[in-house]
């Protein structure tokens, strides 16, 4: 079949759903690549490399869609005011449509897929299971705006994210408030703490804490208990009270940090609005706001979308091309993303593509089927991420320390224990037995104990040549063995030590011999 | 020479021995301490053969020239990912020694003894033939598991707890009988029923461990064949023997100790039948493998370990298996010389002995400074770009910290998944030896490079260059 990749012809779309690499991939399934001149150039992509990589480019729009199979697009089809142009006409009939189509918020386009008897696949419909990582283009978009984001923070505020004591003075770090600590979330806090800001991050999912903190983030919490992960790991509407708590907390931070970052969003609905008018007003001349929810109604009051406002010496940037601002990084994951969903619907790498909506990880991404409407989907089964729960913290710790938590007390008695016992038990051998075994059990114990303490200080890369030098050592019971041997030759007594003698001096050859050549091996 | 020589000699070859293991605390002092355990064995054995007990020359030197020979071949020949064989059978030929001697003594009349002494010598023997029949049998059969002359599966027969006991049982009412011949011949026909109890009851032992656990088997093995030398110095009243013994009886048990921590399971469990038992079988065979990874190429590890600052391998069984050694090192002094940091990570019971993996890697010249034990390196994969795990699998599951239904739960691991970016070389997507599925492989920074170890490392140290 044959794939068409065409440029994006969305205002400002800088991405590009193949990237030369990808191709190779592509190619390697068995498929025909087609590109429309140009399409990587703002990617940093040129035709060149695609032909390199066995991609045929094409000239026109036109005829690039005509003799498309399927068709790879980052945005959704687009309808451009000047030309003209709807994209979706240009798709042909039966063919497959791939890209961020965003079905939810665009039925007409379900309909004009329809029309075509088309099937329209939706990559920011990916379900959030774990076999699904790899197709996940909202997470590695996500990761990618959430580095943008910090970049953009930095390029408006006007001091150092660092803080650093010089001879011209006290430089504090910047304080970065971040709400939501999804992927965009966890990859602000990486960049931001790597840059030397201070992060506070609060999220209404306490299973993120253990995440943010390790990534060098602080977590806020509230004095107010309520969970707000929902099914899919994504966030949940919070009651009121919560929100009140939560606004609060907000308003207090505002007046402190010099930059706040949203990205909190609620699958299917509108950006909760976080940040009100009074905030941005409490907080300090040159402070920057980036709201990464701006596509979906903002995050703050004041947030004009692709815009960056400046109120009350605030800026408040209002991007919503943060990932094709780093065109060329996020095509690449992009492109790796469909790369891997086509592999998965090309089982036969034969150039054919099979859609199967038994699938679960095939199923929600599937928007219309052949001509069908498929959307929605039907609901996940399982929570993409499990629920933390306080009982299991405990339990981590258990099998291996409980056994050191033992109390002194505890731990006393034992010993007292043990010396009774062992006393009353070595009065029962020495009563009865001779002076001349006593005398051999003194040994014993005590070599017993030279022993422990000694092997002990073996360092742990050292117990193989450790075993062979006992082995070798074991062969001392050659010593037994040669008080015997002095016999008539055809004696048992002779014959069996003879035998012992050989064997246990194999062991002192072998064992010594062995040791010394994994010895000398050791080197620094 | 008198006998107070020989008690000097034997004297001073016990502080050399200890001296020896004491050696072994660090590289630097390691081959003088194998110098001194040279040094006191011949001490030892020279102050024997000269003493007023030797009389006769003619078999000793037959018996010493050969077990020379032999040994020294064994020890030439002996590749260093098949040591824990050598080792098996060193163990064994040492458990061997002791009932042969034993045997030997035994029937070799000796001056006026009271009652108590003569039950007290007999007690000994048994011991003696006892243990050390059990140490041969079982140390042939980890040999023979070693080599892979039989399954390393575990095998195991129906009711073998009773099975046991009940040899054991027998063991027992053998050996009272034992204690209570009036002749050397019958005492000699009890011994040896009761060598070859202890063969049959060796040999089931081993049979049912699986492979796996050989580090604990061959730990324990090492200390049985100490414990039998110890009773046969008890029998010949030879306090070196008995030194000798217990230095090696609980170096075998120390180590045995530190395996059985290693994997948080403990002694009797190991024998009772762990893991690779029927139960997980049954559990895990049924369920096919549903986790989604991602495999990647070896041009892109080779990328990915070209732009890591650290990177830290952990080597396992899989590398002894594929022989990737010394291409692993090839790999480590490229990244070196470009600037890349890297150590190695060692599980403590990875490979198939204590220590396995340190020896192959000294073998491969990887600087014994830059490898590290489990508990010196387990925080540090944090702050490493890349962790490489080389057939590893069961020691880097992260189910043993966070699956309580795991059957490896608790069991100390290596914690790669920490590192920026996880590369696994693994055959195929098969369960590690515990039948658990890893979670570690669908992790999102962990990447699978499928294909021989030996091969995959050929394929990166290539596309480094």
């Amino acid at each position: 079949m044959k794939i068409a990749v065409p440029k994006e012809i969305y205002p400002g779309e800088k991405r590009v759903a193949a990237t030369p690499e990808s191709v190779k991939t592509l190619k390697k399934l068995g498929f025909t690549v087609m590109v429309e001149r140009n399409a990587g150039e703002a990617a940093s992509f040129g035709d060149g490399q695609y032909i390199a990589n066995g991609a045929v480019v094409v000239e026109t729009a036109d005829s690039l869609w005509r003799d498309a199979d399927i068709v790879l697009k980052v945005r959704a089809p687009y309808l451009d005011p000047v030309s003209k142009v709807n994209e979706v006409d240009l798709l042909p009939e039966n063919s497959y449509i791939i890209g961020l189509l965003n079905p939810a918020q665009n039925p007409e386009l379900l309909d004009d897929i329809q029309n075509k008897k088309a099937t329209a696949l939706s990559m920011d419909a990916v379900p959030r299971i774990t076999r699904a990582q790899k197709l996940d283009v909202l997470s590695s978009m996500a990761n990618i705006a959430g580095y943008r984001a910090v970049i953009e923070a930095a390029s408006h505020f006007g001091r150092l994210f660092t803080g650093q004591m010089t001879a011209a003075g006290q430089m504090p770090p910047a304080k970065i408030l971040l709400i939501g600590a999804g992927v965009a979330g966890l990859s602000i806090i990486g960049v931001a703490s790597g840059m030397g800001a201070v992060v506070r991050v609060f999220d209404t999912r306490p299973e993120v804490k253990e995440q943010v903190e390790s990534l060098g983030g602080k977590f806020l919490e509230l004095d107010f208990k309520e969970d707000g992960s929902s099914e899919g790991g994504y966030a949940k509407v919070m009651s009121k009270a919560f929100i009140k708590a939560e606004m609060e907390l907000f308003a207090a931070q505002a007046k402190e940090v010099d930059i706040i970052i949203t990205t909190a969003l609620i699958p299917g609905k509108k950006a909760p609005l976080l940040i009100t008018t009074q905030m941005v007003e409490s907080m300090k001349q040159g402070s920057v706001i980036v709201d990464m929810a701006a596509e979906n109604g903002g995050n703050c009051a004041l947030t004009q979308p692709n815009k960056v406002a400046v109120v009350h010496g605030v800026s408040i940037i209002g991007y919503t091309d943060l990932p094709s601002r780093m065109a060329s990084q996020s095509s690449l994951l992009y492109a790796t993303n469909l790369a891997h969903l086509l592999t998965e619907l090309c089982p036969g790498r034969d150039g054919k593509l099979v859609v199967d909506v038994e699938d679960d990880l095939i199923r929600p991404i599937v928007a219309v089927y052949e001509g069908e409407l498929a959307w929605p989907p039907p609901k996940p089964k399982v929570a993409a991420i499990a629920p933390v729960k306080p009982v299991a913290d405990k339990k981590l710790e258990s099998p291996i320390v409980d056994n050191k938590k033992e109390s002194e007390r505890d731990k006393n008695k034992r010993i007292a224990w043990i010396t009774v016992l062992g006393g009353l038990g070595l009065f029962a051998i020495g009563s009865p037995a001779p002076e001349s075994f006593l005398s051999h059990l003194m040994v014993f114990v005590l070599s017993c104990f030279v022993g422990y303490q000694v092997i002990w200080n073996v360092t742990p890369a050292l117990h193989t040549p450790l075993m062979s030098l006992i082995n070798a050592i074991s062969g001392m019971i050659v010593v037994g063995a040669l008080l015997l041997v002095s016999g008539p030759t055809a004696s048992p007594v002779t014959i069996l030590a003879g035998l012992a003698v050989f064997v246990a001096t194999i062991n002192i050859a072998g064992g010594f011999l062995v040791t010394q050549r994994m010895l000398r091996m050791f080197n620094r | 020479m008198t006998a107070s020589i020989l008690t000097v000699s034997y004297l001073s070859a016990g502080i050399l021995f200890i001296l020896s293991l004491g050696g072994l605390s660090s590289q630097e002092s390691a081959r003088r301490g194998a110098i001194f355990g040279l040094l006191g064995i011949t001490i030892a054995v020279g102050a024997t053969v000269f003493s007023e007990f030797v009389t006769s020359y003619r078999v000793m030197a037959v018996a010493m020239v050969g077990g020379v020979v032999l040994g020294s071949l064994m020890a030439h020949k002996v590749k260093m990912t098949a040591m824990p064989e050598m080792v098996a059978l060193l163990n064994g030929f040492g458990g061997m020694a002791a009932v042969l001697v034993c045997m030997a003594f035994y029937q070799e009349a000796v001056g006026m003894l009271t009652k108590t002494e003569i039950t007290i010598r007999n007690i000994e023997a048994i011991l003696g033939v006892v243990i050390g029949g059990v140490t041969f049998s079982g140390s042939l059969v980890a040999f023979a598991k070693l080599r892979g002359l039989i399954g390393s599966r575990p095998m195991t027969l129906p009711g073998r707890h009773i099975l046991n006991l009940s040899l054991i049982c027998v063991a027992i009412w053998v050996g009272a009988s034992f204690l209570n011949s009036l002749t050397v011949v019958d005492g000699m026909e009890s011994l040896l029923v009761l060598l070859f109890i202890a063969f049959i009851l060796g040999t089931h032992l081993v049979l049912a461990i699986g492979g796996a656990d050989m580090p604990v088997v061959i730990s324990m093995l090492n200390s049985y064949s100490g414990w039998a030398a110890a009773a046969t110095g008890f029998m010949l009243g030879n306090d070196i023997l008995i030194i000798v013994g217990a230095l090696v009886g609980s170096s075998g048990t120390i180590l045995t100790y530190i395996m059985c921590r290693a994997m948080n399971r403990s002694f009797l469990n190991v024998f009772l039948g762990g893991f690779g038992g029927e139960g997980n079988k049954i559990k895990h065979s049924g369920q096919k493998s549903n986790q989604e990874v991602v495999a990647t190429s070896a041009n892109e590890v080779a990328q990915l370990l070209k732009e890591a600052k650290k990177v830290i391998i952990v080597p396992g069984f899989g590398m002894a298996v594929a022989q990737a050694q010394h291409l692993v090192n090839e790999l480590c002094q490229n990244l070196q010389k470009s600037g890349v940091d890297v150590r190695f990570a060692i599980h403590p019971v990875a490979g198939r002995m204590p220590g396995h993996m340190n020896v192959l890697l000294a073998e491969a010249k990887v600087s014994y400074d830059i490898v590290f034990a489990m508990d010196d390196i387990n925080d540090d994969f944090a702050n490493s770009d890349v962790a490489l795990v080389i057939g590893a699998n069961d020691t880097v599951n992260p189910g043993a910290q966070d699956d309580p239904q795991s059957v490896i739960y608790g069991m100390p691991v290596l914690e790669v998944w920490k590192a920026k970016a996880t590369v696994v070389l693994k055959r195929s997507m098969a369960t590690g030896y515990s039948g658990m599925e890893n979670p570690l492989f669908s992790k999102q920074n962990s990447k699978l490079l499928f294909g021989d170890a030996k091969d995959s490392m050929e394929k990166i140290v290539s596309a480094l260059k």
